[in-house]
């Protein structure tokens, strides 16, 4: 685990320091663009933290299973607030300060500052996760007191949907996509314009950002301890109002959070929705079917990622549409159709990001119930392929469209659509394999939170092995696709050997493929069976 | 209808379960006693299917639970002492789920038993609400349904009247007896030696995972040579050899 964390951290410092590096080397806009990145990448984590500390908050503050000894204690209210806001703090911060760490010590690398900006960079860090995270945890106060109780569900949907449009807004603002491409501009100034983004002298992000760059450049501006005064007076009072507010409305928030719940409108949908999907299975695959859907579109923090992963993909299919492909010296077609194989790869990533969110936990997800399966007269192979069958066409489809949408604006031959979407829809087949398998291999059926599965230790094999797995297979496919894209472009006829190579590397990935379906499936039966 | 032969549980270097050898005739109410840490829930857990004997055999109607496990569950209903459920479902569709479990149709008489049964326990009204909105006692009632619900042979039945109120413990005690006169075979470890003396035909005590007594309440009193309530029997019987936790291998 120790190993991939300083890979990540490695990969990050390195690309941060050769596009800072680049920056360096342009003239006259060069400290421009890094001064403007390093005001992007503080907007986007101070985002990544507010949003993060709203979802968090609502489970910690409101949600966990332990808030009703700690409420039974003798202690204050703002004892049990403070305690736990404590805890959402670092719970959901310290994700986003080991990302932004090797991004900040590229800068350091690169600009050779002195000790201010180390001593710039905790001070003003802290009081902005101070600031992101007093926000975000008043929203969540507020929110939990306006809605009636138990309608989390309602809560949550709200914040996806704001976090979804937040998320797409901030990308469309800062257009990054401009910036690579100055000539696309009538002047310097209007460049500059461009550059701008969204930002705001009342806003902490630029009170760091206008703090960190003075220590970066060599040019203590004078608004240096001014802008950490406004930081730090902020921080103090989002503190003072927070503790305040859940004086007055925290344990009422917490009170209306712990009534019991009632089946609300929507239930003929569910059933008629139900009733369709599992109308071609058998009764013991058909109740295990039944019972998940519920199940899943019943609980908030499962159906709600859904709006993320929307997000995503909208974001994702976006970085197709912008690629400036016209610009680049390389042959256009080829250049098409092999961001179109790599596509695989990437999408095969994205894949294995979403099963371990969703995949990875199915089996885990039965919880405490477990003893229900296990005593009843269903064998637990069926069950494990029920959660297979259960998850594989969702899976598939989501697959499809990053492929087919992706292949389309790309424009790419009906060669790569067609291989491209088939290697797509057998290495599916795989990663939900590996998901219910390793699932099952290290299953957590005591878990508090289901979210908790998938950061675990089973977790984090299951993202390697699955990256692995897509790694393998676009690197096997890699020589028989150039070897054909080119004879294709060039108009050349596939020498026998390269034929016999192809053949050989498409039947060692129908092998992998299969492999990764059968033997991690395998393996998670018998660690199931022995499970005590 | 039940047999246990050479059963032994081992928990790395504790022996939960001990060689145990039991025989328990079609239509017997049994009851199994025996102080914390004796052994009773690891047994009936391994009855249950959910946990796998170190060695020994399991046969439930003839069928040895390790080789043939579907069948054998078939004909088993299981209660276990804590009622961990579907939160997410409601009580009627909890009951579907198991009724899929066990292969049963769909028809109109499996909605009318299961109507039946929600009636029996009191649970008519709670029927479309969601499992997480129920009370322990109300949960350990649906677990008792979803038990019933596919008419077992066998029911394996731990500690059943935890969480329950004095009316649902009647209402079970009850049920129990008469499923027991339909032929129904009921092996229930039970705390309350009360219901042990009021419900069971023939009574096993373990300790330190064997077997220590077995027999009718007036058998037990006998071999004890107590002339008292059958807590007397039971304290006398395990007194001086009570162990927290099961005997060690090394100690064996």
């Amino acid at each position: 685990m120790l190993l991939v964390g300083l890979c990540f951290w490695a990969l990050m410092f390195g690309l941060s320091f050769r596009v800072l590096k680049y920056f360096q080397s342009v003239e006259v806009i060069g400290d421009l663009l890094a001064h403007h990145l390093l005001g992007m990448i503080l907007m986007v984590f101070f985002s990544l933290l507010m949003f993060s500390h709203i979802i968090t908050a609502l489970s910690n503050l409101y949600l966990s299973s332990d808030l009703e000894l700690c409420h039974a204690s003798p202690a204050y209210v703002e004892e049990v607030f403070l305690s736990r806001a404590v805890y959402t703090l670092v719970d959901s911060s310290w994700m986003v300060i080991v990302f932004g760490l090797p991004v900040m010590m590229a800068y350091a690398f690169v600009f050779k500052p002195g000790f201010g900006f180390y001593f710039s960079l905790v001070h003003m860090g802290f009081g902005v996760v101070l600031i992101a995270g007093g926000v975000g945890i008043l929203i969540t106060m507020i929110l939990v007191r306006i809605f009636p109780a138990q309608r989390t569900r309602d809560i949550i949907m709200l914040l996806g949907i704001c976090g979804l449009g937040a998320l797409y807004l901030m990308f469309r603002l800062l257009r990054p996509e401009r910036l690579v491409d100055p000539e696309a501009f009538f002047s310097i100034a209007q460049y500059m314009a461009a550059l701008q983004g969204p930002d705001s002298p009342y806003l902490p992000t630029h009170w760091m950002t206008e703090t960190l760059w003075a220590t970066l450049s060599r040019s203590p501006g004078k608004d240096v301890l001014l802008y950490s005064a406004f930081l730090w007076s902020t921080a103090g009072a989002i503190t003072v109002i927070n503790v305040w507010v859940a004086q007055a409305i925290y344990f009422s928030g917490f009170s209306k959070s712990q009534e019991a719940k009632t089946r609300r409108a929507g239930k003929r949908v569910l059933d008629f929705f139900v009733a369709l999907i599992k109308r071609p299975f058998k009764p013991q695959l058909g109740a295990i079917i039944d019972k998940d859907l519920r199940a899943f579109f019943r609980d908030n923090t499962q159906w709600s990622q859904l709006l993320l992963l929307g997000a995503l993909v909208v974001v994702y299919v976006y970085n197709f549409s912008v690629l400036p492909l016209d610009k680049s010296p390389i042959r256009i077609e080829f250049l098409q159709n092999e961001i179109a194989f790599l596509n695989v790869g990437l999408a095969g990533f994205v894949l294995s990001a979403v099963s371990v969110r969703f995949i990875f936990p199915a089996v885990s997800s039965e919880g405490a119930a477990f003893w229900i399966v296990q005593s009843s007269p269903v064998p637990l192979k069926r069950f494990l392929w029920t959660k297979f069958a259960f998850y594989l066409p969702p899976m598939l489809i989501l697959g499809e469209v990053l492929i087919l949408l992706t292949n389309h604006l790309l424009e790419v031959t009906p060669f790569m659509m067609v291989l491209s979407s088939l290697t797509m829809f057998l290495a599916v087949f795989g990663i939900v394999a590996l998901g219910v398998g390793m699932g099952a291999m290290y299953p957590n059926f005591n878990h508090q939170n289901i979210a908790q599965v998938a950061t675990g230790f089973g977790g984090l094999m299951f993202m390697i092995l699955s990256a692995a797995f897509v790694a393998l297979v676009v690197i096997l496919e890699a020589g028989p696709v150039y070897v054909l894209v080119m004879a294709d472009l060039r108009g050349l006829p596939v020498a026998m050997w390269q034929w016999f190579l192809i053949v050989l590397s498409f039947a060692a990935v129908l092998f992998i493929m299969a492999a990764a379906v059968y033997k991690p499936m395998k393996m998670g039966l018998k660690a199931l069976s022995q499970y005590e | 209808m039940i047999k246990l032969i050479h059963l032994t549980k081992t928990y790395k270097e504790l022996r939960a379960v001990d060689d145990l050898n039991l025989e328990v005739r079609e239509g017997t109410l049994f009851g199994f006693l025996g102080p914390n840490g004796a052994g009773k829930t690891t047994t009936i857990k391994m009855m249950a299917g959910v946990l796998k004997p170190t060695s020994g055999r399991i046969l439930i109607n003839g069928m040895d639970l390790a080789e043939e496990p579907e069948k054998v569950k078939k004909c088993i209903g299981f209660i276990p002492d804590r009622p961990y459920l579907y939160e997410k479902l409601t009580g009627m569709e909890f009951l579907h789920f198991i009724a899929g479990l066990y292969g049963m149709d769909h028809a109109s008489s499996l909605q009318s038993r299961i109507h039946d049964l929600l009636d029996l326990f009191d649970l008519t009204h709670w029927g479309d609400e969601l499992i997480e909105s129920y009370s322990h006692g109300m949960k350990q009632r649906l677990v008792m349904c979803s038990a019933l619900l596919p008419q077992p042979k066998v029911l394996i039945v731990d500690e059943p009247m935890v969480g329950l109120d004095p009316r649902g413990s009647r209402l079970v005690k009850d049920i129990f007896l008469e499923e027991s006169r339909k032929k129904t075979t009921i092996f229930m470890s039970t705390h309350s030696l009360e219901v042990a003396a009021e419900l069971c035909q023939e009574i096993a005590i373990i300790q330190a995972g064997k077997i220590i007594a077995l027999g009718s309440a007036e058998e037990l009193k006998k071999a004890a040579g107590v002339d008292g309530s059958l807590e007397s029997v039971f304290l006398k019987l395990t007194e001086g050899k009570r162990i927290a936790h099961a005997t060690p291998l090394s100690a064996s």
